[in-house]
């Protein structure tokens, strides 16, 4: 109001000009009035202050110290950071489906194929729920790249998964920080031959039992699994061990390939796969399995609403698998076959069968919006996500029999499973399948020792494996991973949005000094999120990080070096030496 | 396992009990209360129903309440940290192994046993009104408690810095009881220290009944600072919890006072139950 009245006043004078009365003073006035606009219209710039998402101590004591670190050396660089700490399920919910956090430190699930960067990072899905695209990076020449290797094969592909792991590490949308070893403990006393990974299922299939008791022990350290068995919920998920042993999917991952299972077999013709199921499979119900319920899967990970929702409501788990497959198109031929077409190099196809297939009669009523009475609830969430899903109806070799919340899930054996029949599968050897929810790694240590469980299906914290005692029945198992612990950005916001910004914070980490320290050496420092054969060679780990190296050594921070890199990248540090940032 | 630790929590308790039964409480009160037991329980029935009620809703309510909290409630932990930052880490400084072994028994056995023996204790005295206002104080505890609980959201510091407190970390040196304390209790139910504010309240109770147990006063005020210290040595409890959870015991120790003869709760009773009257 002021202002305007000022302005007017500016336009009197500018006529009083005309007329030729007193023109120094006005011309000097009005001069000043424009010199204060501009002086007292721009926004105060702020100290930065963030706040640091990851889960407390208990099951993954990792994590938070991790975050402890960072949030030191961002307040020793002049950043205010605090760590809030978050249960597992709050946690997922707050960064992958309400996207509320600046940064997170984290499990990642990883992938086998490089494929997986492809959900992770395209500008797809940064409005969506779920592992993809957490961070809402976007970026159109990633798009690009990320499209193209999925139709590209041998060394084409391997230079574009290149030159996206280059990007990768140089635009650090997360930071990849290590790879933990996947440690577990198994007794070898009353089962033997331990030997396919053990978050697959066909590391519980198989196993020979060796004095004749058909109850297979297993110990998770995580609760979840016990209040939610949902493949599709992303909260109450990691990498789905529990739930994979009760749905089955078309083919089942076995060391790098994946082979059928599901399916008895797959031909292709150009992109596009005819399936067939193998004969007389059953669901946990007693219904007939058939390629309606395959076709239904696809199209529910596609959209949990099948169409009746005004936006589409994607699954949030499953999504980079379910992108592969044009849903819609999918041809049932009979009960048994069906041709899904699809897009990408085969490699990349294959990762589409691993999907879990679903009961068609069971998730068709899911479709619906969910609905809590009297709370307002975001418009794409279908019954199909949020589901507790118990008791779950699959068509995997264990069916579900009982859970207690927080304590234990009893699984028994579905006699009518395929590979009971067949024999060149593995199969379920045990009659039931106890699952047991204990604290944490050294009462799960315990629990193998002490003979009163047979393996920790989930790992064991890297902090506790130099506490496990080997012995003749007792073997500590180790397996590849996958899984890398990052720290991810919410790159929507400011000063996030910012690459230069992210590489002087990535900078801020000492990968190897966590390795050492915090996971006492039993994980691997990665300046990528590729794994293995995948790593590009100027992004091997030689010592530091080769994209973003440490400010500093012997886990010493180079304050100076670190200040001075924000004050490159454009950002400035007040009298009392804090950042300032818009944001 | 937990019906293993949880048979030698009762074997352990159950011997404190019959010896701390025979040095405080005496052959002569026994007497008199194989003789007045039934009126005893008459008076005390109406509060303890209530408190097991409370004790049951608790139970069933570990389920849900975390859920509600992470509605409604307060995320604390950065707040408490940023207060009082390392305190709790000056015990770690006079870390021992006796000395963890020592808190870590306190924190378990000794609770449990401060809490059940005033409750024998006063039971075995001619006036109930001791035993009315410690179960009532012990429904208060439970009831605030569970009422701070649903509202503040906080993991204690072992969760926060477990680097730190490594080495007398409970759960570390003792991984069995933390399925024990699992039972009871939800790891972002920190504020206040229900360990603290319940043994302080049995201390308070000590105090006020110091002529009838004059030898009882030292041994539950040494059992209550040791519980609240091991609540910090061991990385369970912030100062901040047990700072609160002293200040409930000394609320629910007042609020007992004035509640416990306010309403004749034994009255109505009796008139809903007339059988407990017939001896």
């Amino acid at each position: 109001m002021d202002r305007e009245s000022t302005l007017e006043n500016g336009g009197v004078s500018r006529r009083t000009l005309l007329a030729g009365a007193a023109t120094g003073l006005t011309v000097a006035t009005s001069g000043c009035v424009r010199q204060v606009r501009s002086v007292v219209n721009r926004d105060t710039v702020d100290h930065l202050s963030v706040s640091i998402a990851t889960v407390p101590a208990d099951g993954d004591r990792e994590s938070v110290q991790i975050a402890n670190l960072l949030a030191d050396n961002l307040e020793t660089v002049g950043i205010d950071a605090s760590v809030n700490l978050l249960a597992e399920e709050e946690f997922l919910r707050a960064i992958l489906v309400n996207h509320d956090f600046d940064l997170y430190v984290g499990r990642h699930p990883g992938g086998t194929d490089p494929d997986f960067l492809y959900e992770t990072l395209h500008s797809v899905y940064a409005d969506e729920p779920g592992w993809q695209n957490p961070f809402g990076f976007t970026s159109m020449t990633f798009d690009d790249l990320l499209e193209r290797q999925r139709v590209l094969e041998g060394d084409r592909r391997r230079d574009v998964i290149e030159r996206i792991a280059d990007s990768v590490a140089a635009e650090q949308p997360f930071v990849p920080v290590c790879v933990p070893d996947e440690n577990r403990l198994v007794r070898e006393d009353r089962f033997d031959d331990w030997d396919d990974h053990l978050a697959t299922r066909l590391g519980y299939l198989g196993l020979e039992p060796l004095d004749g008791d058909g109850e297979l022990r297993g110990i998770i350290t995580d609760v979840r699994p016990t209040q939610n068995l949902n493949p599709l919920s992303v909260e109450y998920r990691n990498r789905g061990t529990i739930v994979n042993f009760v749905y089955d999917s078309l083919g089942t991952v076995a060391g790098d390939e994946v082979r059928p299972w599901l399916a008895s077999s797959w031909e292709w013709n150009g992109s596009a796969a005819t399936v067939t199921i193998r004969d007389d499979v059953q669901w946990h119900d007693g219904e007939p399995l058939t390629a309606a319920d395959v076709r239904f899967t696809y199209r529910l990970l596609e959209d949990t609403s099948l169409g009746d929702s005004d936006v589409p409501a994607p699954s949030p788990r499953y999504r980079g698998q379910s992108s592969i497959v044009d849903s819609n198109a999918i041809e049932v031929h009979d009960e048994r076959t069906l041709t899904i077409p699809m897009t990408g190099s085969q490699n990349v196809r294959e990762r589409a069968f691993t999907v879990p297939i679903l009961p068609k009669h069971v998730w068709t009523e899911r479709t619906g919006g969910a609905t809590v009475p009297g709370l307002p609830v975001e418009q794409a969430t279908t019954t199909a996500v949020v589901a507790e899903n118990v008791p779950p109806i699959g068509s995997g070799p264990f069916q579900f029999v009982d859970r207690t919340g927080r304590e234990s899930i009893l699984l028994e054996r579905f006699d009518e499973h395929f590979s009971r029949a067949d024999d060149e599968l593995p199969e379920a050897t045990v009659e039931r399948f106890r699952v047991a929810v204990h604290p944490g790694s050294p009462s799960a240590i315990e629990a193998i020792e002490s003979g009163s469980a047979d393996v920790t299906i989930s790992t064991l914290e890297a902090y506790s494996v130099d506490e496990v005692t080997e012995s003749e029945s007792v073997r500590l198992l180790e397996s590849s991973s996958q899984m890398f612990y990052h720290v991810g950005f919410n790159v929507r916001n400011a000063p996030f949005s910012n690459p230069y910004f992210r590489r002087v914070v990535a900078r801020l980490l000492d990968k190897e000094r966590i390795v050492d320290e915090l996971f006492g050496g039993h994980a691997s420092p990665v300046a990528t999120p590729l794994a293995g054969e995948w790593v590009p060679d100027d992004l091997e780990w030689d010592g530091d990080d080769p994209s973003v190296p440490f400010f500093g050594a012997d886990g010493q921070l180079d304050e100076s070096a670190a200040r001075t890199a924000f004050e490159e990248a454009g950002f400035r540090y007040d009298d009392d030496g804090k950042l300032l940032a818009r944001y | 396992m937990l019906a293993q630790l949880l048979a030698q929590v009762a074997a352990v308790v159950g011997v404190l009990l019959a010896i701390s039964i025979g040095v405080f409480v005496g052959q002569s009160r026994l007497s008199t209360t194989r003789v007045e037991w039934r009126s005893r329980v008459r008076d005390a029935a109406p509060i303890a129903v209530v408190l097991v009620l409370v004790l049951l809703f608790n139970r069933t309510a570990r389920e849900t309440l975390p859920s509600l909290s992470w509605s409604i409630g307060w995320n604390l932990t950065s707040t408490f940290y940023e207060i009082e930052g390392q305190t709790v880490l000056l015990f770690q400084e006079y870390a021992t192994p006796e000395l963890t072994a020592y808190f870590s028994y306190v924190y378990v056995y000794g609770y449990v046993f401060v809490l059940i023996f005033p409750v024998v204790a006063y039971f075995a005295l001619s006036d109930t009104r001791p035993l009315r206002e410690l179960l009532t104080a012990y429904t208060l505890n439970y009831t605030l408690g569970l009422l701070c609980y649903v509202l503040v959201i906080a993991y204690g510091p072992r969760n926060w810095i477990p680097d730190l407190v490594e080495t007398t970390m409970l759960y570390n040196q003792y991984p069995q009881y933390q399925e024990l304390t699992g039972e009871v209790n939800h790891n972002t139910n920190v504020f206040p220290s229900l360990h603290t504010s319940l043994s302080a309240t049995v201390a308070m109770f000590a105090y006020r009944t110091r002529d009838v147990y004059p030898k009882w006063v030292p041994v539950a005020t040494l059992l209550a600072a040791s519980v609240a210290v091991s609540t910090m040595y061991l990385a369970i409890h912030w100062a901040i919890d047990v700072t609160a959870g002293l200040c409930l015991g000394a609320i629910s120790v007042v609020l007992s006072r004035r509640l416990v003869g306010r309403w004749s709760l034994s009255e109505e009773f009796d008139d809903w139950w007339p059988s407990l009257r017939r001896e």
